[in-house]
C-alpha cells in the first residue's frame, strides 16, 4: 500500500500548480510587488540621481557627458548651498524636537477624560490631514506683512508698536523660525498619535505599582513610560526626520528660500537649480547630499533602538 | 462539484483564489489588446490640439483665449483644449513634458526659464515667424531677445508678448511734496518725504519674480549689468554696480520699511491697495485690481515710465512666448493655430486690458486701444505712456541675449539678495557685490561649456 501511495504523491508534487501551495514560493511572490514598487519609485530615481550627478546633463542639452566629481566641487563652492545644508539640518532637528514635544504634551492631555475628547482628538489630526498648500496659505496670511493676525494681536495687546511690528517672513531669524514652526505644526499630530498609541501599550498595573511605591509624575514618565514606548517613538522620529529632511513644500510656499536664502533648504535649492533653471546634474548632486545624512541618522537611531531592546 | 457549491469564505483555497483573480486580471489585462484596433482607429479619427499656459493675472484674458481656442477648434474640426496653471509651475511642467516626450502641443512660457532653455526640444519656428513678419512687421528688439537665438540664428519660439514694468504711484501724495517719481533718485528723495508722512514706497526685496525685475532695472539704469553684450562674460563687479547697491541701501533705509523683505508678487499690490503705499514698481495688474476694489483710490493712482538712472532708463519686462514641442502630435494644427491667433492679436490685447504688449509692430498700431483711450480710467489717457514701453523694456540677460545662465541668475534671486544683504547691513555694499559676483561667475562658468 505504501509503495502504491508514494508514487501518487510524487506525481501530485510534480504538477506546477502545486507551487501555489508552497510557502517558500508564495512568500517571495507576495512580497515581490512591494519590492518592485519600492525599487521603481525609490531605487531607480536614486540610481538615476547618481547617474545624473556625475554628468553635464541639463534640460538645455539632454545628452550624457561624464564629468566625474566636478559637480560636487561646484556645489561645495556655492555659499548658497553650504547655507542650505546647514539650514536643512537645523530645520529638521528643530521641527522634530518641537513636533515631538508638542505631540507628547498633546497626547498626555488627550489621555485625560473630558467632555468632547473625541472631537478634540479628531481636530488634532487636522494639521496632518489638510493639504499642505492650503495650510501654508493660511499661515502665509497669518505672517503677512500688512494683515498679520499675529501682529494685530500683539499690537492690540500693547506688546509691540505698529511701526516696529515683527516681519515674520522678512527678518532672517524670524523667517527661519516661521518655517520651522509650520513644519512642527504639520508633524505634531503624528507625534500625538504615536504617543497615544504608546501610552495605550503601557501596562496599567506597572504604573499603579509605581504610584503605590511613591513614583511621582516625572519618575513615572521618564523611568517607566518613556523606556516602554521608546521603540515606537524612535520609529516616529525616523519617519519625521526623513520627511522633514527631504521636504521643500513649506519653504517653497512660504518664503521661496528667502529672505537672502535664510530659509533655503536642500530640497528647495535642488528644485530651484535642477528644475527651474534646468541644470539637472547640479540639482541631482544637491539632492544626493541628503542621502548620507539620512543614512547615518537612521543607522544611529536603529542601533540605539536595538541596544535598548537587548 | 459539491465543493464548488459551497461558496463560504472558508472553503475558498489559496489556489482557487489565485485561479479566479488570475482569470479576472487576465481578462482585464487583455481587454486593451483585444480592443486596440478599434480604439486606435477612433483616436486616429479625432484630431487634437493641446495648449498649456499660465493662469493670466487678468482673468478676462483667460476667458477670451479659452473662447478663442474653443471656437478655433470647432471651425477647424479639431478637438482643441487649453489648460492654465500658475506661472511658477510652468518650468516644472515643461521639464516633465520634455522628459516624458509627451504632453501638450503648444507650450506657453511666462517669465524666465523659457524657450532658450528648452530649445533643443522645440520645433524651429523660423518659417512661421518670418511669414508673420511679412504681414505684421519685423519683431521688436525685445521680441528678438525673447525668442531669437543669436548663435543658431533661429527663432526658437513665437514671440507673443511682454509685460512691462512701469511706476504706479499716488499722484495726490506726490503732488503734495511737489515731485514725481521720474528717476530713481526722485524715488529715494520723494519716498523719504512721503515715508515721514506715513506713505513709504515699496519695492519687494524677497524671493519672488518682481524684485528680480525691479533690481535688474536699477542695475541697467545705473549702467551696470551682470554680463556683457555677448552674454558670456560676467561684468557684475564694477563701480556702477557698487553705486546702485549703495543707492538701494539708501532707498531701503530712507524711503521703505522692512516689510519689503518678506514680500511675494502680490504683496506690493496689496500695499498700494491699502492706501498706505505711495509708489510701487509693477505691471498695471495692481492698478486694474484696485479699479475693481476701490475705484476712488484707483483714480489717484497714475502711471509713469520706469524710473531713469544716471545712465539710461530701462526696465526688465517679463517675456511670454509660445513654443511647439518637437514631439508634438499635431505640429501642423499648432502652427495654423498660432497664425490665426496672431491675426486676432488685437482682440487679445483688448481682453488683457493692455497688460500684454505686442512684439510685432503692426499687430496693434498706435494710437493703441486701451492705452490711448481707456474708458475705465480717469483721465482716459492715463495709460498712454505705456505705448512707449518698447523703448525702455528689455529682458534678463541684457545687454546680452536671454540664456539659461541669465535665467539661473534670476531663478536664484542673486541680484535681489545682493541688494538685500547690503540694505539690511548683513554685508557692506562692497562685500555684497563680491558675493554676488562669485555666485554669478559660478553660474556662467557652469553653463559656458554647454550652450
Amino acid at each position: 500500500m505504501t509503495a502504491i501511495a508514494e508514487p501518487r504523491r510524487r506525481a501530485v508534487a510534480r504538477r506546477p500548480r502545486f507551487l501555489l501551495d508552497r510557502t517558500e514560493f508564495m512568500g517571495p511572490m507576495f512580497i515581490a510587488p512591494a519590492v518592485l514598487y519600492v525599487f521603481a519609485l525609490v531605487g531607480l530615481p536614486f540610481l538615476l540621481a547618481l547617474y545624473y550627478s556625475v554628468s553635464a546633463y541639463s534640460i538645455f542639452d539632454p545628452s550624457y557627458r561624464f564629468v566625474g566629481l566636478k559637480n560636487l566641487y561646484d556645489v561645495f563652492e556655492s555659499d548658497i548651498f553650504r547655507h542650505a545644508l546647514w539650514n536643512t539640518l537645523m530645520f529638521t532637528i528643530g521641527s522634530q524636537a518641537i513636533g515631538l514635544l508638542l505631540g507628547k504634551i498633546g497626547a498626555m492631555l488627550l489621555m485625560k477624560e473630558f467632555p468632547g475628547r473625541g472631537l478634540a482628538r479628531a481636530l488634532v489630526i487636522l494639521p496632518w490631514a489638510v493639504p499642505i498648500s492650503l495650510a501654508t496659505l493660511a499661515w502665509k496670511w497669518m505672517f503677512d506683512s500688512l494683515y498679520s493676525v499675529i501682529n494685530w494681536t500683539l499690537v492690540a495687546a500693547g506688546l509691540v508698536d505698529v511701526a516696529n511690528q515683527p516681519q515674520w517672513l522678512g527678518q532672517q531669524d524670524l523667517a527661519f523660525a516661521a518655517v520651522m514652526t509650520v513644519q512642527a505644526w504639520r508633524l505634531f499630530p503624528f507625534g500625538v498619535i504615536i504617543f497615544l498609541a504608546g501610552y495605550a501599550s503601557v501596562p496599567k498595573d506597572v504604573l499603579d505599582a509605581a504610584t503605590v511605591d511613591g513614583a511621582g509624575f516625572w519618575r513615572r514618565n521618564y523611568q517607566i513610560i518613556m523606556p516602554i514606548i521608546a521603540p515606537i517613538v524612535v520609529i516616529a522620529l525616523i519617519f519625521g526626520t526623513v520627511f522633514t529632511f527631504t521636504d521643500l513644500s513649506v519653504v517653497y510656499l512660504l518664503t521661496m528660500g528667502g529672505p537672502m536664502n535664510s530659509t533655503q533648504v536642500l530640497g528647495s535649492l535642488a528644485f530651484q537649480v535642477g528644475i527651474l533653471s534646468g541644470d539637472v546634474a547640479h540639482g541631482a548632486m544637491i539632492c544626493l547630499f541628503m542621502f548620507p545624512f539620512l543614512l547615518v541618522a537612521v543607522i544611529v537611531m536603529l542601533r540605539a533602538l536595538r541596544r535598548r531592546e537587548i | 462539484m459539491r465543493m464548488g457549491k459551497k461558496t463560504g469564505l472558508r472553503t475558498v483555497s489559496r489556489r482557487m483564489f489565485l485561479q479566479k483573480t488570475g482569470a479576472v486580471a487576465g481578462t482585464l489585462g487583455l481587454a486593451p489588446a483585444i480592443g486596440a484596433p478599434f480604439v486606435s482607429r477612433a483616436l486616429a479619427d479625432t484630431k487634437t490640439l493641446k495648449i498649456i499656459q499660465w493662469s493670466h493675472f487678468v482673468p478676462a484674458y483667460d476667458t477670451w483665449i479659452d473662447g478663442f481656442v474653443h471656437e478655433w477648434g470647432k471651425k477647424n474640426g479639431i478637438d482643441a483644449t487649453i489648460d492654465h496653471i500658475p506661472h511658477l509651475e510652468l518650468p516644472a511642467r515643461a521639464a516633465a513634458e520634455v522628459s516624458a516626450r509627451a504632453g501638450h502641443d503648444i507650450f506657453g512660457f511666462n517669465g524666465s526659464g523659457g524657450p532658450h532653455l528648452f530649445e533643443k526640444s522645440t520645433m524651429d519656428m523660423t518659417p512661421l515667424v518670418e511669414e508673420l513678419e511679412k504681414k505684421y512687421g519685423k519683431v521688436s528688439k525685445i521680441g528678438q531677445q525673447v525668442a531669437y537665438d543669436t548663435t543658431t540664428k533661429k527663432w526658437v519660439a513665437f514671440p507673443d508678448y511682454y509685460i512691462d514694468f512701469p511706476v504706479l504711484y499716488r499722484k495726490d501724495l506726490w503732488d503734495e511734496i511737489g515731485m514725481k517719481p521720474d528717476t530713481w533718485d526722485d524715488v529715494r528723495k520723494g519716498g523719504a518725504k512721503l515715508k515721514a508722512k506715513g506713505h513709504p514706497v515699496g519695492i519687494g526685496l524677497g524671493h519672488s519674480v518682481d524684485p528680480n525685475n525691479s533690481y535688474n532695472s536699477m542695475l541697467w539704469s545705473y549702467g551696470a549689468s551682470y554680463c556683457d553684450d555677448t552674454g558670456k562674460k560676467v561684468t557684475l563687479d564694477s563701480k556702477e554696480t557698487l553705486e546702485v547697491v549703495k543707492f538701494v541701501k539708501a532707498l531701503y533705509t530712507e524711503a521703505e520699511t522692512p516689510e519689503v523683505l518678506s514680500w511675494d508678487d502680490s504683496s506690493n499690490n496689496r500695499f498700494l491697495a491699502s492706501g498706505r503705499g505711495s509708489m510701487i514698481h509693477n505691471p498695471i495688474s495692481a492698478y486694474r485690481t484696485i479699479q475693481k476694489s476701490n475705484p476712488a483710490l484707483a483714480d489717484k493712482i497714475f502711471v509713469l515710465k520706469t524710473p531713469a538712472g544716471p545712465v539710461r532708463r530701462l526696465a526688465a519686462g517679463a517675456p511670454n512666448s509660445y513654443i511647439i514641442w518637437d514631439f508634438a502630435k499635431n505640429k501642423e494644427a499648432a502652427t495654423a493655430f498660432l497664425k490665426d491667433y496672431c491675426a486676432h492679436w488685437k482682440d487679445a490685447f483688448i481682453a488683457a486690458t493692455g497688460y500684454n504688449h505686442p512684439l510685432f509692430p503692426n499687430l496693434v498700431p498706435k494710437p493703441m486701444p486701451i492705452f490711448s483711450d481707456d474708458p475705465t480710467s480717469h483721465p482716459s489717457d492715463k495709460l498712454k505712456v505705456l505705448e512707449t514701453a518698447d523703448d525702455w523694456c528689455v529682458v534678463f540677460g541684457y545687454p546680452g541675449p536671454a540664456s539659461p545662465a541669465a535665467d539661473e541668475v534670476a531663478n536664484n534671486f542673486i541680484i535681489p539678495d545682493m541688494m538685500a544683504k547690503a540694505a539690511t547691513g548683513k554685508m557692506t555694499p562692497e562685500e555684497a557685490v563680491k558675493w554676488a559676483t562669485q555666485e554669478v561667475e559660478g553660474i556662467y562658468k557652469k553653463w559656458a561649456g554647454r550652450t
